[in-house]
């Protein structure tokens, strides 16, 4: 099991990383970040748009959000979307991950690419054909919330069948054979084994496609139900016709969920890596 | 049509129905479930307000403060003189989802937005109403301006010239007409917008029209774009206005609404409006194979929008001109000069939407080509 390695063992593992990789690591970061720290800064603008540099820093726009009759419900909208999505998502994509990871037949990679082919087609393609898709079956989703779930669960599913499936795949199945060989069923070997085992795969799966719905944009452009605006389209409504800086304090807003998502999901990921050190 | 009227007023699927088995027309029956998108064609209003028994109007529109504006100011009273519900979509671009439901099964039963789109959508199909019928159907449009029918389809309710934004504290002398946007002192100063936004597309029209033979000149519309670069290209008009504000750019093209606001807010820009007068339109189209119910209430929804009351607030809010006659404008517009007189529409244009779609591709391809270099 893995242990926490001392401070001099880590000092010699990143002594082994060239400079040239470390330089390379630290540049992608700062890109990544910077992006975030504009819109931050964006958000604090004492300014009348949405201008960087910032003209000052000031609470109006933050302010201005939290009393928006518009960026507020869209917040919220997006927020329960979001979790109805990765309950959704977590369950099947863990299902799916199960099924194609413990099971051998013919078209087995066929069906994980299909599983798959969300993450590869456009969005903007797969909303347009979930929109004709609903209109010609005549099911009843087309404008409606469950029908935008839909499309954000077929999005999502695939961050979580490939989280779990690689902690599937490294998964030592002699475990459940112990397990087995003690009397436990089928059922409690899973919950008891490889359930805990996998988990930081499935939390992992899960926060991503949390993260993912909350952001998505291509798919609710065609799927968005009238009266119900997600947030990402708000602020693309936003910044067609005002241009204002609300839109970076509802950025602010979004940042701050996704980053809370990432830090219970290193916790959690690190409390389930202790709680197997304690076990074995 | 005033016999067909009278007719169809007192006529629901349910009285069809009645009708039928009372005279023992089982097989009529069966028929009348299957035409009713041919009874929907000739739904009438005679503009007095009824009651929908909540049914649901589909409506795309802007959204944003916009959308909070018709809330407050139409949807809502709207809402519950009709005792419907107004589903509201702001989630443009609304061309693909009339594309994909297809004309006989409307996305939406009533829209406010670009004519070319509009124009385009006409063009694939039976999608809406003419101007002819919604003239019988809609009270309000007796006290309309003739430019309000002036696209075919659709009734106009609020429309602004097209314009240059310049700033007047950056640039001297204040420029002079439509072809001093290619002064050399604005190299790089200058700013239009991506080939798929409306108010370019009405630019590269205006500068056919301006630099060659007529508006359909592609070839002088093309020579005008690569002789203003450099210049900035903007994809909506909020960033615009916020490169004007800002001082990038000093002349961009607008629309005179969003300049007459900055003015307002006490920002150094004026208006430089075009000898040709192209302008921006809010026109509603009625799709024509509506459920009814829905028609009806659209007819009734465009007649809202078409009463002077809530054009005056239109045009106080956004600087939209009205189409009503009987509109008196705000002074934050009579204080610019605007009026709302039949000379005030003298020359109004309306660009050849169906020449520019015609040839749209090649268009957008070659002037994307000299925006990229």
């Amino acid at each position: 099991m893995a242990t926490n390695p001392t401070p001099a063992r880590r000092k010699r593992r990143e002594a082994a990383v060239p400079l040239v990789i470390r330089s390379l690591a630290g540049l992608t970061l700062l890109i990544l970040l910077a992006p975030m720290v504009i819109v931050i800064l964006a958000g604090l603008n004492s300014g009348d748009h949405l201008s960087f540099p910032p003209e000052g820093l000031s609470f109006r726009w933050i302010i201005a959000f939290l009393n928006s009759d518009i960026f507020l419900p869209a917040y919220g909208f997006s927020l329960v979307v979001a979790l109805i999505t990765m309950v959704f998502s977590t369950i099947l994509g863990t299902t799916i991950s199960i099924f194609l990871v413990r099971t051998r037949f013919v078209g087995r990679e066929f069906m994980r690419a299909f599983f798959m082919s969300p993450l590869m087609l456009p969005g903007i393609v797969l909303g347009l054909a979930l929109y004709l898709f609903y209109i010609s079956s005549g099911i009843g989703l087309i404008r409606t919330i469950p029908g935008l779930i839909v499309g954000h669960i077929l999005v999502t599913c695939p961050y979580v069948i490939g989280t779990v499936s690689a902690a599937l795949v490294g998964f030592d199945t002699s475990l459940e054979e112990a397990a087995r060989s003690l009397g436990a069923g089928r059922l409690q070997t899973f919950r008891k084994i490889t359930l805990p085992v996998i988990a930081p795969g499935i939390v992992a799966g899960s926060v991503f496609s949390f993260i993912v719905s909350f952001g998505q944009f291509d798919v609710s452009l065609f799927l968005t139900p009238p009266n119900s605006t997600p947030l990402p389209m708000a602020l693309y409504i936003s910044l067609r016709y005002t241009f204002e800086p609300t839109a970076a304090a509802a950025g602010i807003f979004a940042i701050f969920l996704v980053v809370v998502s990432m830090l219970i999901t290193a916790k959690l990921t690190n409390l389930k890596r202790l709680a197997n050190v304690n076990f074995s | 049509m005033s016999n067909v009227k009278t007719n169809k007023q007192g006529l629901s699927r349910r009285n069809l129905l009645k009708g039928a088995a009372g005279t023992g027309a089982l097989a009529g029956t069966a028929t009348l479930f299957n035409i009713n998108h041919v009874w929907s064609q000739d739904v009438t209003w005679d503009g007095q307000p009824f009651d929908a028994g909540g049914a649901t109007l589909r409506i795309n529109e802007w959204g944003g403060f916009w959308q909070e504006f018709m809330q407050a100011n139409v949807l809502d009273e709207f809402e519950k003189t009709y005792n419907c519900k107004v589903a509201y979509d702001s989630s443009f671009p609304w061309f693909p989802k009339y594309v994909a439901s297809g004309p006989k099964d409307p996305a939406f039963n009533v829209g406010n937005w670009n004519l070319n789109e509009i124009i385009k959508l006409s063009r694939i199909g039976d999608f809406f109403l003419g101007t002819d019928e919604m003239k019988e159907n809609i009270p309000n449009t007796a006290d309309c301006w003739d430019f309000a029918f002036g696209s075919g389809l659709g009734v106009t309710w609020g429309f602004g010239q097209y314009a240059y934004a310049y700033r007047t504290d950056l640039l001297d002398p204040a420029p002079v007409g439509f072809k001093s946007f290619w002064e050399d002192r604005l190299a790089g100063k200058r700013a239009t917008y991506i080939t798929s936004n409306g108010l370019q597309q009405v630019f590269f029209m205006t500068s056919s029209a301006e630099f060659g033979s007529g508006q359909t000149d592609m070839e002088a519309g093309f020579d005008a774009m690569r002789r203003a670069m450099p210049m900035k290209i903007s994809d909506f008009t909020g960033n615009m206005q916020t490169l004007v504000e800002r001082g990038e750019v000093e002349m961009g093209v607008q629309w005179e609404g969003e300049i007459f606001l900055q003015m307002d807010k006490g920002i150094k820009v004026a208006p430089l409006t075009w000898d040709r007068k192209p302008i921006l339109t809010q026109t509603h189209t009625v799709s024509r194979y509506s459920e009814p119910m829905q028609k009806k209430l659209s007819l009734a929804l465009v007649n809202a929008k078409l009463d002077p009351k809530f054009q005056n607030l239109a045009a106080e809010t956004f600087y939209v001109r009205p189409s009503n006659k009987e509109a008196v404008l705000p002074a934050r517009l009579t204080d610019k000069g605007v009026t709302n007189t039949a000379s005030a529409l003298d020359g109004l244009w309306i660009p050849d939407w169906n020449w520019y779609l015609d040839n749209e591709d090649e268009i957008t391809e070659t002037v994307n080509e000299i925006f990229a270099g």
